[in-house]
C-alpha cells in the first residue's frame, strides 16, 4: 500500500473480528483484525497493555468490534472501539477456545491486507457464533476447514472423481489432486479412505456450521485428520494451533 | 555512526524492550558523563545478577539460592498455590498483602492461536507439586487475556480430577483503579470476583 501523504489524514470507520495482537513498544499493541471490507487490518492500540486502558478486553482475539481508525503514514491508530459481539462462552470453555484458535489461525492464513474478505469474514463469524451457542460439535473444526478450502477455491471433491467426474469407484483421496479420485485417475500419493469416510466428509462439508449432522465417533477423528492434512497441503504450512488440540 | 565502543553500547541497549535507537543513544551518552565508578557499578550489577540469580527449584521464582524466600518461609500455607505467568507477577500479588500461600511460575501462557501448548510451560511440574506438597487449592492469576483464560481452563481440567479446587483470581482492575476507564468486559470479570473453574 502506498503511504498516505501526511496532509491527508483521515478517520475511517471499519469493523472486524480480532485475530491476534502482539506487543508494540512500551504499552501499545498491534492488533490484527479481519474486516469484511478491507481484509486483514493492522492497527495500533495505544496504551492497551495498561490495566487502566479504556480499550480493556475489547481488542482481545475472537471479539467482533466496530472501530474508528486514524490513518497514519504506515500503521493506523485505533481511536474508538465498541463491541458488536464478544462470544463470551467461547472463552469460558477449553474445547471451544482451542477450536476458535484454529478458526482464527486459518482465517488469518487465507486472507490478505487490503483485499476485501467478505466470505472469509462471514465464515469466521459463523464459526464463532456456532461455538458460542453450544458445546463444541466434534466435527465443527473439520467443517470449518472444509469451508475455508471452499473460500480459497480448493474445495475437495467428495461425490465425483476430481479427475474425470465419474461418481462410481471413488476409492482414493488425493491432497494434490483435489479430492476423491477413481481407480483410473489415481495419482501417486493418493491415499485409500475407509469405506464410508468420503460420504461422512461430504456431509460435513455441505452442512451449516450451526446445524451439523450428528457426529459418528468411528469417523470423526479420521475426518479431522484428512481435512487438516488437506488444508495444510493447500496453505503450504502446518497449523500451529492444532498442536494444543486434543 | 559513532565511535566503535559507543556504537557497541548503543546496539546492546537498543535490544532492550521498549528502548529505541534514540533512547539508546541518550543512555549511552549519559553513561559517558557519569563518574567511571558509577558506570562500573551498573555493569557489575548486570553481571552479578546474571551470575547469582537462578530459578527456585520448587516454584521457578527468581532467587539466589536453591529455593526462593517464599518457598523457604514455613509460615506460608503450602496447601494453597497461586499460579502466575511470569516471576515478576509474584510481586503484584505479594503487594496486596492478602495471599499467604505459595506460587508457581509457568513461564508463559497457552496460546490457542500461536500454538504454545502446555508442554512448553511448567505444567508438568505444577501437577507433580500438587501431589507431592498436598496442594488443596490452586488460584490461577494469569493475565485477563485469551491466553490467560485458556491456561486457567487447562489447569482446571487437569487438576480438578485430582481433587484440587481451582479458582481464577479476579483481575483486570487494580485496587483503586478508575472504574470510568474500565470497559464492560473487564469490569464484569472483576466484579464476579475469584470464582471456581
Ligand atoms: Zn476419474
Ligand atoms: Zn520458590
Amino acid at each position: 500500500m502506498a503511504p498516505v501523504p501526511w496532509h491527508i489524514v483521515a478517520l475511517r470507520n471499519d469493523q472486524g473480528i480480532v485475530l491476534r495482537g502482539f506487543p508494540f513498544g512500551e504499552a501499545d499493541r498491534v492488533v490484527v483484525l479481519l474486516s469484511p471490507n478491507s481484509g486483514k487490518v493492522r492497527a495500533v492500540a495505544k496504551g492497551v497493555r495498561k490495566t487502566k486502558s479504556r480499550f480493556g478486553g475489547r481488542l482481545e482475539p475472537f471479539t467482533h468490534v466496530d472501530l474508528v481508525v486514524y490513518e497514519g503514514r504506515n500503521l493506523g491508530t485505533i481511536t474508538q472501539v465498541s463491541v458488536i459481539e464478544a462470544f463470551p462462552a467461547v472463552r469460558a470453555d477449553l474445547d471451544r477456545v482451542l477450536a476458535a484458535g484454529t478458526m482464527v489461525e486459518v482465517a488469518d492464513a487465507i486472507t490478505h491486507e487490503g483485499e476485501p474478505a467478505l466470505r472469509a469474514f462471514l465464515l469466521l463469524q459463523r464459526g464463532l457464533k456456532a461455538l458460542d451457542a453450544a458445546p463444541r460439535h466434534p466435527d465443527l473444526v473439520a467443517a470449518f476447514l472444509l469451508k475455508a478450502a471452499a473460500v480459497v477455491g480448493v474445495a475437495p471433491a467428495f461425490d465425483h472423481c476430481a479427475g474425470c467426474g465419474r461418481r462410481e469407484d471413488l476409492t482414493r483421496f488425493s491432497f494434490a489432486g483435489g479430492g476423491v479420485l477413481c481407480e483410473n485417475d489415481r495419482i501417486p500419493g493418493a491415499i485409500v479412505l475407509r469405506p464410508g469416510l468420503t460420504g461422512y466428509l461430504a456431509g460435513i462439508a455441505s452442512a451449516d456450521l450451526a446445524a451439523l449432522p450428528a457426529s459418528d465417533p468411528a469417523f470423526s477423528g479420521e475426518a479431522m485428520g484428512v481435512t487438516r492434512r488437506f488444508i495444510e497441503y493447500h496453505l503450504e504450512r502446518r497449523l500451529a494451533s492444532l498442536t494444543v488440540d486434543g | 555512526m559513532f565511535e566503535a565502543p559507543i556504537q557497541r553500547l548503543i546496539d546492546e541497549l537498543s535490544r532492550l524492550p521498549g528502548i529505541g535507537q534514540k533512547s539508546a543513544q541518550r543512555l549511552a551518552f549519559h553513561l559517558l558523563t557519569v563518574e567511571e565508578v558509577d558506570a562500573r557499578r551498573l555493569a557489575e550489577a548486570i553481571v552479578a545478577m546474571r551470575e547469582q540469580v537462578r530459578l527456585c527449584q520448587r516454584c521457578f521464582n527468581v532467587t539466589d539460592s536453591a529455593e526462593c524466600s517464599i518457598c523457604r518461609d514455613l509460615r506460608r500455607d503450602s496447601s494453597l498455590v497461586c499460579v502466575v505467568e511470569r516471576a515478576q507477577d509474584i510481586v503484584v500479588v505479594e503487594k496486596t498483602g492478602e495471599f499467604r500461600g505459595r506460587y508457581h511460575v509457568l513461564g508463559g501462557a497457552i496460546s490457542p492461536i500461536e500454538g504454545i501448548g502446555p508442554e512448553q510451560l511448567r505444567m508438568r511440574e505444577l501437577v507433580a507439586r500438587t501431589a507431592a506438597e498436598g496442594v488443596k487449592e490452586v488460584i490461577v492469576a494469569t493475565n485477563p487475556t485469551v491466553e490467560g483464560d485458556t491456561t486457567a481452563l487447562y489447569i482446571a481440567r487437569i487438576l480438578k480430577p485430582l481433587g484440587v479446587r481451582v479458582s481464577r483470581l479476579a483481575s483486570g482492575l487494580p485496587v483503586g483503579g478508575d472504574l470510568d476507564y474500565a470497559d464492560e468486559i473487564t469490569l464484569g470479570r472483576a466484579l464476579s470476583g475469584r470464582r471456581d473453574l
